[in-house]
């Protein structure tokens, strides 16, 4: 471990957390100080003990007393209680990675913003959709005028879906519509959400659609590729599955994310693109900070 | 067994039937078949996309009109029927449900795959806190046995959901499977069960019978079964069938006629028939909706729309997976796996396929 490396804390010991917890220990650039759940006994807490982190069962206060072991949370908590956890956080001038779907914080995809992301203190992971997504379609926008729409249809298995979702796949919908509409600046979109039930479990996948004017399909596919290997320096089983163009101007794209399967089952590559991302994140923040050492303090 | 009941006629001629013709319903038609469904007595006309609100999309086809233009279409007409909506949480959102009441919606089905029922938490805790009906629906039923139907009927009736029930909505069940689910579902609520068939096994009618019998009292249908697919039970076949089994209705005969003769004139480009592929999808379980997909991509690609049909029903697809539907076949053509392909030859480079 490199003595630059940056010392983080994760807030939230559930199955996120605990598959997050995996990467961060893979990582050379991050030191993980301190996991605060909420119950010693559970699995995850357990589990992070057991491997040598410190634990607490202390929650955001525990954080907010020992503040000085580290300088980044990850919060994989839920969106009600990042609200809170943020308003007790920031004035302690730590970075916040936010991996709930609260829609705080300033929208970050690794490939796309992350410079600008560097920048703040509070970050968003937006939404799984939105990982998968917005790499392709920031990239088709910067190369491609005249879009005229775009549609996203998520599909992710059902075991990979928590109940906490299932009762607010319309914020899901609103968070990344929101998000796509920031990266690419078209206003005309729309995101859907399809739960597969097939058993054994469909891997995570995105399909995007955009009506845009006439174009050749090898200009179309080159953006795309260069997108997709982008994404696949931190998500290795980001997959490109089909990317056409009908002769109506709709480029159609389909991508698979097979997650790492740290922890979490390599179908649910929703949850698996979400932890890669914040981690490659925090990365840029350690790397940045060994650049910058006496860096100036940012606000958020 | 009563056979004095009362049996609560839902008609979603004008949403079911939107698929038959790739959402394209326009004013005038919407307008003649609500005053026709009204003037006969029909309990409930549902009206929009056949995937429901908010779901106009390239994923499952464009509306010609806007969920509200449909639905203030049918509400001036529908003077004494109620007029009911669709609703597939993950496809349309509480704002959708706010556009439905706006135009006097009266009855909002919220649907998901049968074994999916918590997806409807949110939208009929919603519905209900505004004092809207709502009813639960789980679709694609035959993927679930009867005792899972029965449980996750039970989570929306907690939910508040004030009738729940099955689609069959591949035209895939006979009838002692109806009666086992029916019945499974009679034993684990309290609210009324609703029962939606289709015909792509010929079916429908007699599956709504023993719907009818096992203790489901709203039934759908359709006028002369104008839906996605083979299409749906033949709402003026089952009306009159129903009665002469004894089931008290309360749909005038002729005018339910004079009802299905306007939407053969005018709602249909023709009357649905169970064709070789509708054959198909019902016996692998598949998707009604997803025909005239499969037919087109078929055709593009120069594959047996047969056998994209039993893949899609090897892998469990379901209903708004149409996405699905072009890596099948890029699948089967990749892998050879086309015996019975009519050896098209590929479309030039414009529409060239390029996978990563």
């Amino acid at each position: 471990m490199p003595s630059t490396s940056l010392k983080v804390a994760l807030l939230g010991a559930g199955l996120i957390g605990s598959d997050l917890l995996v990467k961060i220990h893979r990582s050379k650039w991050l030191d993980c100080t301190i996991v605060a759940g909420r119950n010693r006994e559970t699995v995850g807490l357990r589990r992070a003990a057991a491997l040598g982190y410190s634990v607490t069962d202390g929650g955001i206060e525990a954080l907010l007393e020992q503040q000085d072991r580290y300088g980044l949370v990850f919060d994989a908590t839920d969106a009600t209680s990042h609200r809170l956890h943020w308003e007790l956080l920031a004035p302690l001038n730590k970075k916040n990675i936010d991996l709930t779907p609260s829609g705080l914080g300033c929208m970050v995809v690794p490939c796309v913003n992350s410079g600008a992301a560097l920048l703040q203190s509070h970050v968003s992971m937006i939404t799984c959709g939105g990982q998968a997504g917005i790499p392709v379609l920031a990239a088709l926008s910067q190369k491609i005028s005249g879009i005229r729409y775009i549609e996203m249809v998520t599909t992710a298995s059902s075991s990979s879906i928590g109940s906490a979702t299932r009762r607010n796949l319309d914020e899901y919908i609103e968070t990344t519509e929101s998000a796509i509409r920031a990266f690419t600046r078209v206003q005309n979109v729309k995101t859907l959400v399809n739960i597969s039930p097939a058993q054994p479990p469909c891997n995570f996948r995105v399909t995007i659609s955009l009506l845009v004017p006439e174009l050749e399909l090898n200009t179309v596919s080159g953006f795309v590729q260069e997108a997709v290997k982008a994404v696949q320096l931190y998500v290795p089983g980001y997959r490109l599955l089909v990317c056409t163009l009908t002769e109506r101007g709709r480029i159609f794209i389909t991508i698979e994310v097979d997650g790492r399967g740290d922890l979490l089952p390599k179908y649910a590559g929703n949850l698996d693109i979400m932890n890669a991302a914040a981690v490659t994140i925090a990365e840029q923040y350690a790397l940045d900070q060994s650049q910058h050492p006496n860096g100036k303090s940012v606000s958020g | 067994m009563d056979n004095n009941s009362q049996i609560t006629i839902s008609d979603p001629t004008l949403r079911d039937g939107n698929h038959a013709v790739h959402h394209q319903l326009g004013r005038e038609q919407i307008r003649a078949y609500a005053t026709a469904a009204n003037a006969a007595g029909v309990h409930i006309v549902e009206v929009g996309h056949g995937n429901g609100l908010g779901a106009s999309t390239l994923q499952v086809g464009l509306a010609r009109l806007t969920d509200a233009e449909m639905l203030e279409t049918a509400r001036e007409c529908l003077t004494h029927t109620r007029m009911g909506a669709f609703i597939l949480p993950g496809w349309g959102t509480t704002k959708d449900l706010l556009t439905a009441m706006r135009c006097g919606v009266d009855v909002v089905r919220v649907g998901a795959h049968c074994t999916e029922g918590d997806l409807t938490e949110r939208h009929l805790g919603f519905l209900r806190e505004r004092g809207v009906e709502a009813h639960g629906c789980l679709l694609m039923s035959h993927m679930a046995t009867p005792e899972r139907l029965a449980e996750e009927c039970a989570k929306m009736e907690s939910y508040g959901a004030q009738a729940v029930g099955i689609f069959d909505s591949s035209g895939h069940y006979l009838q002692a499977e109806v009666t086992e689910r029916i019945s499974a579902i009679r034993s684990a609520v309290s609210v009324p069960i609703l029962f939606h068939g289709h015909n792509n096994l010929g079916m429908a009618v007699a599956n709504s019978l023993s719907a009818a019998a096992a203790g489901a009292s709203i039934i759908d249908g359709c006028a002369r079964g104008f839906g996605a697919g083979a299409g749906n039970t033949q709402l003026e076949v089952l009306v009159p069938v129903l009665e002469r089994c004894g089931y008290k209705v309360g749909i005038d005969l002729y005018q339910l006629l004079d009802a299905a003769d306007l939407a053969e004139r005018q709602l249909m480009n023709k009357v649905p028939t169970i064709s070789s592929e509708s054959l198909v999808s019902g016996l692998s379980g598949v998707f009604s909706g997803f025909r005239n997909r499969v037919l087109s991509i078929a055709a593009e690609q120069g594959l047996d729309a047969r056998d994209i049909f039993f893949e899609l029903g090897r892998r469990q697809v379901v209903a708004g997976q149409e996405d699905v539907i072009v890596q099948v076949a890029m699948d089967l053509k990749n892998s050879g796996n086309c015996s019975r392909s009519r050896g098209f030859t590929d479309q030039p480079s414009k529409k060239a396929t390029f996978t990563g």
